[in-house]
This record gives structure tokens, sequence and C-alpha cells, in this order.
């Protein structure tokens, strides 16, 4: 079971190290597949245009999450490959690496999916997506003029969060 | 001795006041709607310092109504204290707080480079969305003030976020 309380923007973020933007890209979707945000730092190489992009993303979580539930070899109890679960059910899977990026995945029980792409050698960043998942929260869904469920647009949120990938180290 | 609340809730339900108002009850209407807030904010700010007054003697001029406003009350509403206060020796006074609670996370939307020209009427309607969140916090600084017998009238100023001017007119 994951918390998401405190009223305050925690864990501490860790100290600033090196300049330069760390990460590549990152994405946010909600529960029902709308990206709410796509920020991109670093990323040389386009294959797909935008949409087919947030499409693939969402999809391949969607089915990542249900095969590492079906797979499960220490649960008795699974659903059936493919259905859809409620966030947090099922085993949580939270990143996959290959030699020449790493993406990490965090899901609120709200259905809020956090996609961060980064260079491989990156360690785990599960506390770093509960901080921005926290950023969201304070920035975003606090912010009055944000209507849930479209695309994020607070100035605010986005340079607090750059600010934030930034130092990760 | 006193309950608590989380500050998220109080922050959602004033979200949602302006918004209803705004939107739904008088909806095209925005005169009548920020009227309604201010007027609910005035009735809030008489129970308040009525509350924060409870033990204190009287104040002996209008300077230490105001200063109160700027100390105990806006330290028990907000948790700090007005960091700049103004006046002109004849009845106005300006309140000036660096970082308005209710305003800390408020951001507009980003309009997109290409609208040249019709970026100021956007620009327009988010500070008439933002200007909204203000009229709450004018009615409670005037329903205290006058709760303390000082009848005034309280604008707001936001031309730097999030820094905020509240502007205090004693009526003579």
């Amino acid at each position: 079971m994951q918390f998401f309380g405190g009223s305050e923007i925690s864990p501490s973020p860790p100290a600033p190290t090196a300049t330069g933007n760390n990460a590549h890209m990152m994405y946010v979707f909600n529960r029902n597949g709308v990206c709410l945000l796509y920020r991109e730092w670093n990323r040389p190489l386009h294959t797909l245009n935008p949409q087919q992009d947030h499409k693939l993303m969402f999809g391949l979580l969607f089915s990542l999450k249900s095969l590492t539930a079906k797979m499960d070899p220490t649960s008795a109890e699974k659903g059936n490959l493919g259905v859809p679960q409620l966030p947090g059910q099922g085993c949580s899977f939270h990143s996959f690496r290959t030699n020449t990026y790493k993406l990490s995945f965090m899901e609120s029980p709200s259905g809020i999916k956090i996609i961060l792409v980064t260079h491989p050698r990156t360690g785990d960043l599960r506390e770093s997506l509960k901080y921005i998942y926290n950023l969201y929260v304070e920035y975003v869904v606090k912010n009055p003029l944000y209507a849930p469920g479209t695309p994020i647009r607070c100035e605010l949120f986005n340079t607090t969060l750059d600010q934030y990938v930034r130092s990760i180290a | 001795m006193g309950r608590e609340v989380s500050e998220s809730c109080v922050d959602s339900l004033l979200i949602e006041m302006v918004s209803t108002y705004c939107n739904r009850f008088y909806a095209n209407k925005s005169e009548l709607a920020a009227r309604r807030i201010e007027a609910i904010g005035y009735q809030v700010g008489h129970q308040l310092s009525e509350r924060y007054t409870m033990e204190r003697p009287r104040f002996g001029d209008h300077l230490e109504a105001i200063k109160f406003i700027c100390k105990d009350f806006w330290s028990e509403l907000f948790k700090k204290q007005i960091d700049n206060l103004k006046t002109n020796h004849r009845g106005t006074f300006v309140l000036q707080d660096n970082r308005f609670r209710w305003l800390a996370r408020l951001s507009i939307d980003q309009t997109s480079e290409n609208e040249g020209a019709s970026q100021d009427p956007s620009e327009n309607k988010a500070m008439q969305a933002m200007s909204m969140y203000l009229y709450f916090p004018c009615g409670i600084i005037r329903g205290a003030l006058s709760n303390l017998g000082i009848p005034c009238a309280v604008s707001a100023d936001m031309s730097n976020l999030p820094a905020c001017s509240f502007v205090v007119r004693i009526k003579a």
C-alpha cells in the first residue's frame, strides 16, 4: 500500500548535483489515458508523432501492468490477462531498463501515472516520483484555475518541476 | 482549545465557492457574484474578529485596529503577519502581503506563442478570473474592521503575484 499523505511537500528533495538536465522526458497520464503533461528536455530521436507516441506509451504501461500482475509467482489470486485493475491492485512494476535509457513509473491511487525516462545508470527513482506527485498536488490540483482532466498548463508547476528534475542525481 | 481543519479542505472549499458563484449561480454576471462573495467574507470577518478580540481591551484609534489586523488577525488566519503597512494618515491604509497564502499556487494557463494579438484579451480574462479570488479576503477585512467600529471600503491589487496588497479606505 502506498501512502501519499502530508500537506508539506515531502520528502525533501536531494541536494542539487550536476548542471544540465539528467532526464530525457516525462509523461503524466490520468486514469482515462488523457496525456496531462509531456515534457521533453533531451530527446534527440523522435520516431512517432505526438498522438501516437502518447497512445503507445499508455498502452505499453497498461499491458505491462497486466502482464506483471499475471506472472506474479507469489500471489494466489490473479486477474485475467488484459482485465483492467484498480490502481494499486496487483503487483506494481516500477521501472524497466534498456541499454540506452531507463523508464521509471509510478501510479497513484487516483490513477495518475507519472513516467520519467532517464539515462540507464539512474538509481531507484521511486522517492523522486513521489516528490513529483506531491508537486502535482500542490501546484496543479490546488491551482484554482485548473480544471481536472485537462492538459496541465501551469507555469509554477513547470518551473518547479524543471528545477527538481535538474537536481535528480 | 480550538478545533482544527485541514488546510487543503479550506483551500478546496474556497476554490469551489468562487467557481460555483461565478459559473453557476451568477454566470455572466460577475459583478453580482463578486458582491455575494464579498458579503460572505464580510460575515466571516465579522465573526472572526469577535472571536480574536475576546480578551483584549478596546482599540484606541484606527491605527491600533489596523495594526491588530496586520499582526494578530493575519497570523491567526494565515500563520504570518502582513509584511508592509503604508498609510497616508488621512484614512487610507495599504496592507501588503508578499506571499498571500490563498494565491500562492495560482498560475495562469500559458497561451501559445503564436497568438500575438489575441494574447491581451485572454490575459485579461485570466486576470479577471484571478481577481475573483480576492473578493473573499477583502470581505473578511471589511467585516473585521466594521465589527471593531470602523466602517470602510476594501479593495485588492494583485499586479505582482504572489504579492498582494489590500487597500483600506476608512469612511469619514
